[in-house]
């Protein structure tokens, strides 16, 4: 029982440090959207503390490592109907490791994700969020550790 | 929206040239009716189209039963927005055929459902209840006892049975039983020790209480299953579930501990469209 | 070959169709071959076989039947007549096929399922595709020939036998239905 409530204790404070207080993204799997278009999306996401999602500046890339390649590959973030939620489809290849790096921007706020991809979709242990975009170092860090769980 | 942006998505599509060469032709010869060379060219792509898929789908008329037996499958249209892939030893009803509505009745055996299209356009009954497509993609058996099992990929489906209802998402299942109508779903990759719980749910002579069980396995993303929980086990026990999932993840605005406990509708269809961001 | 300027269809021309002028009536079915197509293959659900042999009944019937159009009304009005009546024959049949083999599908009509990329919006496309067919035949054929055509009231009321108050009735409810069915559909 003890080591069930330290586990409880430490998934809310991984959950507080996960989620920092302002503009951020909140990533889920297509489910989540509740909108039938996106079932094939390869994940969802929103905005959470952005006062107006509609002038929000949303962006994405699929960062990849492909027989030892480095690759790159600009992604189309689709809207949902409900304001603020938007969805990623997968358009890099199946072969290698790959992450998708959100950015965004509401007003003079700034939030990134790195948001590792595994076969079953997104591996939400290993979600990172930042109050800015990712950096390239930390896109090649966990693409490493994203290579290394295998 | 409006007729514009209707008309943007009904874009004019080419005539294919071979309607000329048949026309052509029966102006050259007055023979009636004309032949039909673009029907070659039909015929041609839907025989590679027959080679390439293994099978043929087709469309069947209200009332019809389809019975495949333990060797053969074949897949049946739905309308325009999907198909189902019936499986070996099956045995369905088409029981409504109709734009705004279709249904079939599965008497045992297992389908496939692929649907694209708006949900609560496709329905399948079972001795267990009702499979209701929210836009989605599921298996669904049923055996001679009418005990089912509905399994998810895609999207969601919404299983009900006089009154009570299980929404099951993309990777989770749900089990189905006669009388019962559909039991609580839960995600394929939660622990045995959970599922074997929730089999055991109301049954008097368990070893251990199944309800701590499921408690105590319940991850973040096992809420599914403790949401529907909430809203099945007695009055005095619906605390103890609604603390779990508060534990596992912070209760958003909106969602009273008060209403919750009173199964208040509102606070649990806000609560679940939360705690889906984390299925 | 007869150039033809937007839907100005000359006496000239239907007289050298009359006459079996082979040229003339390729003109006429360049210009409206599309439209003709169009309108079959989205009431036929998709279907790309019937929607081909209601283009090429209507053209056939056209060439046969010209000598009975007297010219006091549009030619296109007269047209559409006959796309109206091939189009409500053909899906009578379809409904009392009891198997169709077709594997025909509105998400698989050629251009937009593959040079739409944005996938939100091919899947909205197939949504509306989808209403379109779900409408009654009544109501689909008007919002059909109003979409592909912009025809009038008088030139549909012409075309579908019946007086313009009921071109306009058919043509709200037929939208309030799709817009019914499209409700809350939106893409970014």
């Amino acid at each position: 029982m003890m080591n069930f409530r330290i586990g409880i204790a430490a998934f809310a404070l991984a959950a507080a440090w996960a989620h920092p207080p302002g503009f951020s993204f909140t990533i889920g799997n297509p489910v989540a959207s509740q909108d039938f278009h996106f079932k094939t999306a390869a994940f969802v996401f929103r905005t959470e503390s952005c006062a107006d999602p509609a002038k929000a500046q949303i962006s994405a890339t699929a960062e990849g490592i492909v027989k030892g390649a480095r690759q790159s590959v600009a992604l189309k973030v689709m809207a949902a109907s409900k304001p603020g939620v938007y969805a990623v489809t997968q358009s890099w290849p199946a072969e290698g490791d790959w992450v998708v790096s959100l950015r965004g921007t509401c007003g003079s706020a700034s939030a990134g994700a790195i948001v590792p991809m595994g076969p079953k979709g997104l591996i939400r242990e290993s979600l990172e969020f930042f109050a800015r975009p990712a950096t390239d170092a930390e896109i090649d860090a966990s693409l490493k550790a994203l290579g290394a769980s295998k | 929206m409006d007729e514009r942006e209707i008309l943007d998505h009904l874009p004019k599509v080419k005539a294919p040239d071979a309607i000329w060469t048949s026309i052509e032709a029966a102006l050259n010869d007055h023979r009636s009716p004309a032949r039909r060379p673009w029907l070659w060219a039909f015929a041609s792509v839907a025989v590679l189209a027959l080679l390439a898929v293994g099978y043929w789908s087709v469309r069947h008329r209200a009332g019809e039963w389809i019975e495949t037996d333990s060797k053969s499958r074949t897949t049946l249209r739905i309308g325009e927005i999907g198909f189902v892939e019936i499986e070996p030893g099956t045995r369905v009803r088409v029981v409504t055929e109709q734009p705004g509505e279709h249904r079939l009745a599965l008497a045992h055996g297992e389908i496939r459902a692929t649907i694209s299209a708006p949900p609560k356009l496709f329905f399948v009954d079972t001795a267990s209840g009702t499979a209701i497509d929210l836009g989605c993609e599921y298996t669904l058996s049923d055996d001679e006892l009418g005990l089912g099992l509905l399994h998810v990929t895609k999207g969601w489906v919404s299983f009900q049975w006089k009154g009570l209802e299980s929404l099951v998402p993309a990777g989770a299942s749900c089990r189905t039983h006669p009388k019962i109508g559909p039991g609580i779903p839960y995600f394929d990759d939660a622990s045995q020790r959970l599922k074997d719980a929730l089999e055991n749910l109301g049954v008097e002579k368990s070893a251990e209480d199944p309800l701590e069980v499921i408690l105590a396995e319940a991850r973040v993303r096992d809420t599914l299953t403790l949401w529907h929980l909430l809203q099945r086990v007695p009055v005095g026990d619906r605390a103890r579930v609604y603390d779990r999932i508060a534990f596992l993840t912070p209760v958003p605005d909106g969602v009273s501990r008060e209403k919750a406990l009173k199964l208040d509708p509102e606070t649990l269809r806000l609560w679940k469209d939360e705690l889906a961001w984390k299925w | 070959m007869v150039d033809l300027i937007d839907r100005q269809i000359s006496a000239e021309i239907v007289i050298a169709c009359r006459s079996g002028d082979r040229d003339a009536f390729r003109s006429l079915y360049d210009l409206y071959k599309d439209r003709v197509y169009s309108i079959a293959l989205y009431f036929l659900h998709g279907d790309q076989a019937a929607a081909s042999d209601v283009t090429q009944q209507v053209f056939l019937k056209l060439m046969t039947s010209i000598g009975d159009f007297r010219g006091d009304a549009e030619f296109s009005t007269w047209l559409y007549r006959l796309v109206v009546n091939a189009c409500m024959d053909a899906g009578r049949r379809r409904k009392s096929d009891a198997v169709t083999t077709d594997r025909s599908h509105l998400e698989m009509l050629a251009g937009p399922a593959s040079q739409e990329q944005d996938y939100a919006r091919a899947q909205m496309a197939n949504s509306v595709r989808a209403a379109v067919s779900a409408l009654p035949p009544k109501f689909r054929i008007a919002v059909l020939l109003r979409y592909f055509d912009d025809l009038s009231y008088e030139q549909m009321a012409k075309a579908l036998h019946c007086s313009m108050g009921t071109v306009a009735s058919r043509l709200s409810r037929g939208h309030r239905m799709l817009a019914d069915r499209l409700k809350g559909l939106k893409y970014g």
